[in-house]
């Protein structure tokens, strides 16, 4: 059960830009990768996925960028991996008929994927892009005494 | 994210070898048809189950496989961690990662998740599992 680097990235690009940037002072794709040790053109294909969501959303100009294109606080972690990462069913059936042969009437293992699943999106829809910035801002003022 | 076949047809096959022989032993061959899995692939998996102490074989005719303990004694992450390896949802961390923003999403989201779906696994047995089943 694995969660793709693409969905741990744009977690952490997210927090970034939330740490880095405001509407009035968008950040550069060129500053972000930078800072989160990505290629520009990874990153780019991150930053699509997360405008077409509404998650962040660029600024044109000479000083242009990106920036949240809501505030940290209504952002969720499940809405930045459904976004980066598509559905987080653990198993496919959950969401889709996957013709494995039997009903899932009849399936002997469907409820625990589904409880599982269920953890998941709990979890992850409680923590907010809010949580993580002030929790990172706790690890530094730690790190740097 | 997404579970392998192995852990998601292993844990089936291993519910429904329970649910129509208990604790007795049974040849793969009708939990194979039961189940639609091919019986090579379930040889396969059941000798990782076997090698994880999850059930035991028999050889010859009337041979085949049984559960190494009492249904109830068996749980779900037992039989995960022995078909999917590590069951984590984001993998090994290395520990050498200082990024805060990194320490901060591990710290509030996978490690949680990890706990909650360990304990999930934890209290589901295959006991219960088997009952769940019959019952459909």
């Amino acid at each position: 059960m694995r969660i793709s680097t693409k969905g741990k990235y744009a977690l952490e690009v997210v927090a970034d830009l939330a740490l880095h940037s405001d509407a009035k002072h968008p950040e550069s794709l060129k500053n972000i990768a930078l800072r989160r040790n990505l290629s520009e053109k990874y990153l780019e294909r991150i930053m699509k996925m997360l405008k077409d969501s509404g998650i962040v959303r660029s600024v044109r100009g000479a000083r242009g960028g990106y920036c949240l294109g809501r505030p940290p606080e209504t952002l969720t972690a499940y809405e930045i991996l459904k976004a980066s990462e598509g559905e987080l069913a653990p198993v496919e059936c959950l969401i889709r008929d996957a013709s494995c042969g039997i009903a899932c009437g009849k399936c002997p293992t469907q409820n625990i994927w589904r409880n599982m699943w269920e953890v998941i999106k709990e979890v992850s829809g409680r923590v907010t892009v809010g949580d993580i910035i002030r929790e990172t801002k706790r690890k530094e003022g730690i790190k740097t005494g | 994210m997404k579970l392998s076949t192995r852990g998601r047809y292993g844990l089936r096959a291993l519910v429904d070898l329970a649910a129509n022989a208990g604790e007795d032993t049974a040849s793969l061959v009708q939990t194979a048809r039961r189940q639609k899995l091919s019986l090579n692939y379930l040889e396969q998996v059941f000798a990782s189950l076997r090698r994880a102490g999850i059930v035991t074989s028999v050889k010859g005719s009337g041979g085949g496989y049984a559960l190494a303990r009492d249904m109830d004694e068996i749980t779900a992450k037992e039989v995960l961690e022995a078909l999917e390896g590590d069951f984590a949802i984001t993998g090994h961390d290395t520990g050498e990662d200082t990024d805060p923003v990194r320490h901060a999403v591990k710290h509030l989201l996978w490690d949680e998740i990890n706990k909650q779906v360990s304990d999930l696994l934890s209290d589901r047995t295959i006991g219960s599992l088997v009952r769940e089943y019959k019952m459909m």
